[in-house]
């Protein structure tokens, strides 16, 4: 039976629908991988709770995410393509992306805008899952929901618009670079949270008069840091989506440079490696040693595509080395960041931002009359993402310290917040024998006190 | 009728409704008023958890 031959356009057609569906395919698949990213910070922030708080911290957690996805809808992805400019809106950009136009829903002629839409709106998630550990213990369910959707689907992404978009002012006015969103996710969230962590003020117990602190421990450091190592297999999901699949061409970042996944890998594992051991150094604990795994991917994010691996594993060791005394540092200034956000988060963006402004000088921008990368649009490129962070995070939650709505009352804090507002118990067992404890020590491991409540039921 | 076409040939978005603007308008504002009820409904259980005598014991 003989086979007709296709014509030279069929088969072009052909190879050009392969490459938009492998297209999809890849970020399909980051999306999922991002979704460990939050089954991650949930294991994170639940093992960093009492055990009187353990099922609140995953509610939260898992409002977020809720929340978020929704609002990113309604208007998340409109400021992200309609404020590249600054804060007036560019309406014939963002029209697309108005939540009942044609392209924001099943459209079999438009293969892109659901799939980047998706990874944009985990990305979102992220920084609210970045917040949420922070604020454990004491903070309203509902005032967390309202920061989550205004930093996860306001502030970042205005962020993302000006500095992780081809038409960003900072990249086309000062060069900025940051392929791995160290500034728009990590250091706006970063930031955030620290403005708002001021303002709700530490868990009772944190601190004594005298300003000396106590550890409040979690209860299970083992799923915390099994979290931790999620979030990092999660990453690669997150990374991926920080790369361009472009069909019949080579990957590109999202500034439209040459780049490739092989690049992303070196300094990727390099920087994890080299944040893993900075932490131990400074600190001989999994917990800040996982964190430091984090915090070595966040300080080599805005050179993934161009750093020398092994500088990727120097700049990940110095940066997870100083990111433990940054913690102490807020501790000592009698800031309850319960899990260490800021650090990781904030300082690590900022640090690896400067940092970069030095090692990835000269590196061409594409467009003509865009600067190419120097020290100044990165320096100044951090402090503006860092302001965007931390201006509306912290007078958001002072007003709604001033209202009364930001924190639980004193007796709903003591009492633990899963008997009062969660019809469900995380370990019953514990219930049967009555025992509900409450782990306070000094920071000092020679003259550890210790409360323990016993509470029969 | 929900469905936007009436033939896949030469059909483009095919979401429900994707032909009548005027009701995705409405069904987005409904989606955002069922999202504002959510966070109202939780701020409402949480007065009711907080001034709730077992929690005050």
């Amino acid at each position: 039976m003989e086979q007709a031959t296709p014509t030279l356009e069929e088969l072009n057609q052909l190879v050009q629908m392969s490459g938009t569906i492998n297209m999809e395919i890849f970020y399909w698949w980051c999306i999922a991988l991002m979704m460990v990213i939050h089954a991650g910070f949930l294991s994170y922030e639940i093992g960093a709770s009492r055990l009187k708080n353990v099922l609140t911290a995953g509610v939260k957690n898992i409002l977020a995410f809720a929340f978020i996805v929704p609002t990113f809808f309604f208007f998340g992805w409109f400021i992200y393509n309609g404020f590249a400019g600054g804060f007036v809106l560019d309406m014939e950009a963002a029209s697309a992306a108005l939540p009942w136009s044609q392209s924001m829903g099943p459209n079999i002629s438009d293969n892109a805008t659901g799939i980047f839409w998706g990874a944009f709106a985990l990305f979102a998630a992220t920084t609210a899952s970045i917040m949420s550990g922070a604020l454990i213990e004491r903070t309203r369910m509902s005032a967390f929901i309202i920061l989550a959707v205004i930093l996860g689907s306001v502030v970042w992404i205005l962020g993302a618009a000006w500095s992780w978009h081809p038409t960003g002012w900072l990249t086309t006015q000062w060069g900025f670079h940051d392929v791995g969103a160290a500034g728009c996710v990590h250091m706006i969230a970063g930031f955030f949270t620290l403005g708002v962590v001021i303002n709700v003020g530490a868990r009772i117990g944190r601190f004594n008069a005298d300003g000396s602190a106590n550890s409040i421990t979690g209860h299970s450091m083992p799923m915390s840091v099994i979290g931790l190592m999620l979030v990092i297999v999660g990453f690669f999901g997150f990374l991926g989506g920080c790369i361009i699949f472009n069909v019949g061409g080579q990957w590109t970042n999202i500034y439209g440079q040459p780049a490739t996944l092989s690049g992303f890998a070196f300094n990727t594992l390099m920087g994890f490696a080299g944040g893993l051991i900075g932490a131990y150094l400074t600190t001989r604990e999994p917990f800040w040693m996982m964190s430091g795994g984090l915090i070595g991917i966040i300080s080599v994010a805005p050179g993934l595509d161009v750093y020398y691996p092994p500088l990727a594993y120097v700049i990940g060791m110095g940066v997870a080395a100083s990111a433990p005394l940054v913690h102490k540092f807020l501790v000592k200034r009698q800031i309850d960041d319960a899990v260490g956000a800021f650090a990781v988060h904030g300082f690590a963006g900022f640090a690896g931002l400067t940092l970069s402004g030095i090692f990835l000088s000269g590196y061409p921008n594409m467009g003509e009359g865009v600067p190419p990368v120097n020290f100044l649009g990165q320096f100044g490129g951090a402090v503006v993402l860092g302001l965007l962070g931390f201006i509306p995070g912290y007078l958001i939650s002072l007003a709604m310290k001033k209202m009364g709505v930001l924190r639980v009352p004193a007796h709903a804090e003591e009492r633990g917040l899963d008997l009062t507002e969660v019809p469900a118990q995380a370990y019953p067992e514990w219930a049967l024998t009555g025992a509900s404890t409450t782990y306070v020590s000094t920071d000092s491991a020679s003259a550890t006190l210790v409360v323990a409540e016993v509470k029969t039921v | 009728m929900s469905s936007p076409i009436s033939s896949w040939e030469g059909a483009s978005a095919i979401f429900t409704f994707a032909d009548k603007p005027a009701v995705t308008v409405t069904i987005v504002v409904i989606a955002v008023a069922l999202t504002v009820f959510a966070v109202w409904a939780t701020i409402r259980h949480e007065k009711h958890s907080y001034n709730s005598p077992m929690t005050k014991k």
